[in-house]
C-alpha cells in the first residue's frame, strides 16, 4: 500500500481501471475537495492489481476501503491479493439499490467481509411548514470539541462515516453546523451540506440530558427555514433505527430506494 | 423514444433541468443519480455507454448528455 500525495494518483487509477472495461465497477465516487482533504492529511492509500485498484482510507482506528475493478470477475480475483485484507481494520459501502448491492456481494463475501449495518436513504421534496422554533444559531469555532463528541457518542464510527476533528472545523467555519444551546451548554446540532438545490442532513443529534426538550425539533426547524433555495431534502439513517426513521418521516422524509450496505472484515469483532 | 429532458425529469421531477447548465453544481443529480441515468439511456437509446465516459463532465447538462449519446451511436 502506498500513500496517495495528489489526486491525479487516483485519477489515473480511475481511468486504467476503465480503460476498454464497459463493466467497470467501484463504490469508491470521490469528490476532489474531499480527496485533497484526504490527501493533505495523510489518510488515503493504494495499492493496485491487475485490473483493480485498492484504496484504504485512515478513519480513527479502523479504515474504509474502496475498490475499482474491470468488471466483477478481476474483483473477485484480485481481492484475495490485497495486502490490506487481513492485516486492517476495514469496513466497505456498497451504494446503490437493492439489487446492484446484491450484485457486489459474491465479490466481497468470500474475502471475509460480513454484513456490519444497512444504512436507507430517505429524501422529502420542498420544505415543510414550519414555525414556533425556539433559538437555534450557527456553531462556533469553541463547539468543534463538544460537537465532534456530540456525534461520537450519537452515532456509529464504522457505519456512519463520522466526520473527524478537520471537518468538523471546516463545516464550522463553513455554516455547515446547527447548535442549539442550553445553560451554556451544546444541546444539540444538525449538521448539513448543501449543494444548489439539494442538501444532505449528515448528523443530527440532541444531548442525553436534553432529550425531549423539543432541542431536535428546533434545529430541524430551523435548518429547513434557512434552506431556501433548496428544492431537495436526502438524509441517510441507519435501518434499523425506527425511532429515527419515524422522526424523519414526520418532517417529510421518505426511502428513495437507495440503500448502503455496510460490510466490516475479519479484523473488526460483530 | 423519450427525449433526454424528459427523462430526467422523470428521475429527479422536482428539477427543471431545461434551466440549468450544470446539473452537477447546482445538485440536481448526484452520482448515484448518474449511474441510474447511465442505465435509462442505454435502454432508451439502445446504446452501452462505457465506464470512461461515466463521468461528472458528460453529465453536466442537456447538451453535454445528447453530446455523449451521439458519441455511444444513438440517433436523436
Amino acid at each position: 500500500m502506498i500513500p496517495i500525495q495528489q489526486p491525479g494518483q487516483v485519477f489515473d487509477a480511475v481511468q486504467k481501471t476503465k480503460a476498454g472495461a464497459p463493466a467497470f465497477c467501484t463504490n469508491f465516487f470521490p469528490v476532489e475537495s474531499k480527496l485533497r482533504d484526504w490527501i493533505d492529511h495523510g489518510e488515503l492509500f493504494c495499492e493496485e492489481h491487475e485490473g483493480a485498484a485498492f484504496f484504504l482510507k485512515k478513519d480513527r482506528d479502523f479504515g474504509h476501503f474502496y475498490f475499482l475493478a474491470a468488471d466483477m470477475a478481476a474483483l473477485q480475483r484480485t481481492i484475495p491479493a490485497w495486502s490490506g485484507l487481513k492485516s486492517e481494520r476495514m469496513v466497505t459501502d456498497l451504494v446503490g439499490n437493492e439489487a446492484a448491492v446484491e450484485r457486489f456481494l459474491p465479490a466481497l463475501e468470500p474475502a471475509g467481509f460480513r454484513r456490519y449495518t444497512r444504512l436507507q436513504r430517505m429524501a422529502r421534496i420542498g420544505r415543510p411548514e414550519t414555525g414556533g422554533a425556539m433559538p437555534v444559531g450557527f456553531a462556533g469555532k469553541a463547539d468543534g470539541r463538544a460537537a465532534l463528541e456530540l456525534i461520537e457518542n450519537a452515532f456509529d464510527r464504522y457505519g456512519e462515516q463520522l466526520p473527524m476533528p478537520y471537518e468538523i472545523e471546516s463545516a464550522i467555519e463553513n455554516r455547515q453546523v446547527l447548535a442549539a444551546r442550553r445553560d451554556g451548554v451544546l444541546a444539540g446540532l444538525l449538521f448539513f451540506e448543501t449543494q444548489g438545490l439539494a442538501s444532505t442532513v449528515r448528523f443530527w443529534a440532541v444531548a442525553d440530558p436534553f432529550r425531549a426538550l423539543r432541542v431536535g425539533s428546533a434545529l430541524m426547524q430551523h435548518y429547513f427555514q434557512t434552506q431556501n433555495a433548496v428544492r431537495r431534502f436526502t438524509l441517510w439513517v441507519n435501518s434499523g433505527n425506527e425511532n429515527a426513521i419515524a422522526k424523519y418521516r414526520h418532517y417529510g422524509y421518505a426511502p428513495d430506494g437507495l440503500v448502503d450496505q455496510v460490510l466490516a472484515n475479519e479484523m473488526i469483532n460483530l | 423514444m423519450k427525449l433526454v429532458a424528459e427523462i430526467l425529469k422523470e428521475i429527479r421531477p422536482e428539477f427543471d433541468f431545461t434551466a440549468s447548465s450544470d446539473f452537477i453544481a447546482d445538485g440536481m443529480l448526484d452520482s448515484f443519480d448518474m449511474v441510474t441515468l447511465v442505465a435509462t439511456l442505454d435502454k432508451n437509446y439502445g446504446v452501452s455507454i462505457p465506464g470512461t465516459d461515466i463521468v461528472p463532465e458528460n453529465f453536466q447538462n442537456l447538451k453535454t448528455i445528447e453530446a455523449l449519446l451521439r458519441k455511444c451511436g444513438a440517433k436523436l
